[in-house]
């Protein structure tokens, strides 16, 4: 297959899929919950203009970066920590086990009575899911390097500051990134559950106005917002990675989980 | 044997720990118990309730949803990885709505869902399917396509039947791969379920945890996290043993 017909097929499904959409809802076909994509762009572009959508993508911005910060700092010391440090490991691992499968969302009746239903519940909760997928991750990316690496490094008397720095750090970096990049998607998730069952404020409240008011174009606008903004932080945060990890990258990139 | 005990001491210590200090915390009116309630009290809740069937009928509706959401994401999501690794026309069509699909996050569409499939279960497992499917298709198809090509050739030479390959070379170089889709898969099943009964529903371990919590009484809310995380722990383990039984050649990644 020539690589112009293979550019040319990754098109057709998506293509197709906003045409039929389009073609459909214009002529009334689907259900009006569905709306069409002319009108959401349409929706999409009066709230921009009436500000709307600006003043809660800035406070949905706020509460997803800050929780993602605070909770990905914590689990990467703990992890790195863990990593590092037997007694670090074996406090951490029994917790950690336990409550990874738990939906740390669940402890949001516990976060809205401590923290209010303001920005800091909303940022606390985020931040609490972070942790758990960055400790593990950084957990697991320094037990797992090269145990020659670190060898050869001590053996002509490198210090521990430069063999955590220069060393472990480097090898262990990658799958640090996977571990953030799992963060990040976790942030928008639980930002999206804890803004919409705590309190209606954010791109979520734009979704839950069409809902609620059967404007199913503004509640389409508010989820393509919505979309956009965790999309557009995975590529920043992969761009971050491609510039830090130059020549380390290689069949790495597909590390994700959800 | 002591030095036995000594291990398992020193390797568990910190949840027995947690526990004494959050109810040291609650006993000597630290923290008001209406906002932590004392172990004993979770404690007392926990047996209660699950003595009464409440919990346990909340814990099987969440678990029924999250396990067809998953079997059926699975069912789909696996064969349809392997025809994307075999067909490029395949991979052409669907890889990009996998790939940059990935990274978007889709619970924004859950209000969408609950007006196709309604309030009620149809809703939760259409979305567990899809939030499912897609760590199950990538991580499938990027094993599927990452088999060594010369063992294919090899299998070939020998004059194995296409099916033959498929079956004796194809399928077990490509479970590992599925298998860890597969374990990744598994908590975001329960998380999501539980998350969108938190959203709207009237049965299910999240029903339960906001009911409580909206009514302050939060050793229920406690109760049922320790459910939740029972379950999780007990999916995980055996879906292990499956895969220590079905690929006995993968080794425990990160324990």
């Amino acid at each position: 297959m020539t690589p112009r017909a293979a550019a040319v097929q990754k098109w057709v499904v998506p293509l197709a899929v906003v045409a039929a959409w389009e073609g459909f809802g214009r002529a009334g076909f689907a259900p009006r919950y569905l709306s069409y994509p002319s009108d959401i762009l349409a929706a999409l572009w009066s709230v921009t203009v009436d500000g709307e959508l600006g003043t809660a993508t800035l406070a949905s911005l706020y509460r997803v970066i800050g929780g993602f910060v605070i909770g990905t700092a914590a689990g990467m010391l703990a992890g790195l920590g863990a990593g590092l440090a037997r007694g670090v490991r074996n406090f951490f691992d029994p917790l950690v086990s336990f409550l990874f499968a738990v939906p740390k969302i669940a402890f949001l009746p516990v976060f809205l009575l401590l923290f209010g239903i303001g920005h800091m519940s909303k940022i606390a909760i985020v931040g609490f899911s972070c942790f758990f997928p960055v400790f593990i991750a950084s957990r697991h990316a320094v037990l797992s390097v090269d145990k020659l690496l670190v060898w050869a490094a001590r053996n002509m008397g490198t210090p521990p500051r430069t063999l955590f720095l220069r060393v472990v750090i480097p090898a262990a970096a990658p799958q640090l990134f996977a571990g953030v990049r799992v963060s990040l998607a976790h942030a928008f998730v639980v930002l999206f559950a804890a803004e919409l069952i705590g309190s209606h404020a954010g791109l979520s409240q734009i979704i839950a106005d069409g809902d609620n008011a059967a404007q199913f174009d503004l509640m389409f606008a508010g989820i393509l917002a919505f979309a956009a903004l965790g999309f557009a932080s995975d590529r920043i945060l992969m761009a971050v990675r491609k510039r830090l990890l130059r020549g380390q990258t290689l069949g790495t990139e597909e590390q994700v989980v959800p | 044997m002591t030095a036995r005990l000594g291990r398992i001491v020193a390797e568990w210590y910190s949840i027995p720990l947690l526990l004494a200090v959050w109810q040291l915390a609650v006993s000597s009116g630290l923290i008001e118990s209406r906002l932590l309630p004392s172990v004993a009290s979770v404690w007392d809740t926990l047996v209660a309730e699950i003595a009464d069937g409440v919990l346990v009928y909340h814990a099987s509706v969440t678990i029924g949803r999250a396990l067809l959401g998953y079997a059926l994401a699975a069912l789909a999501g696996v064969p349809f990885a392997a025809l994307m690794a075999r067909s490029p026309l395949c991979s052409n069509l669907f890889e990009p709505i996998f790939f940059f699909g990935y990274p978007i996050p889709k619970i924004a569409l859950f209000p969408v869902f609950t007006y196709i499939f309604g309030f009620g279960t149809p809703s939760k497992v259409a979305f567990t399917f899809l939030e499912c499917l897609y760590p199950i298709v990538v991580t499938s198809y990027l094993g599927f396509r990452g088999i060594e090509t010369r063992l294919v050739w090899a299998a070939q030479n020998f004059g194995a039947s296409r099916m033959t390959v498929l079956r004796r070379v194809v399928l077990p170089a490509a479970l590992p791969s599925v298998f860890s889709g597969l374990r990744i898969a598994l908590p975001v099943s329960i998380i999501v379920v539980v998350l969108t009964e938190m959203i709207g529903d009237s049965i299910g371990l999240g029903y339960y945890i906001t009911v409580w919590g909206t009514r302050f009484t939060f050793q229920n809310v406690y109760a049922a996290i320790v459910v939740i995380g029972i379950i999780g722990f007990a999916l995980d383990q055996a879906l292990l043993r499956l895969r220590r039984a079905v690929v006995p050649w993968q080794k425990d990644p990160a324990r």
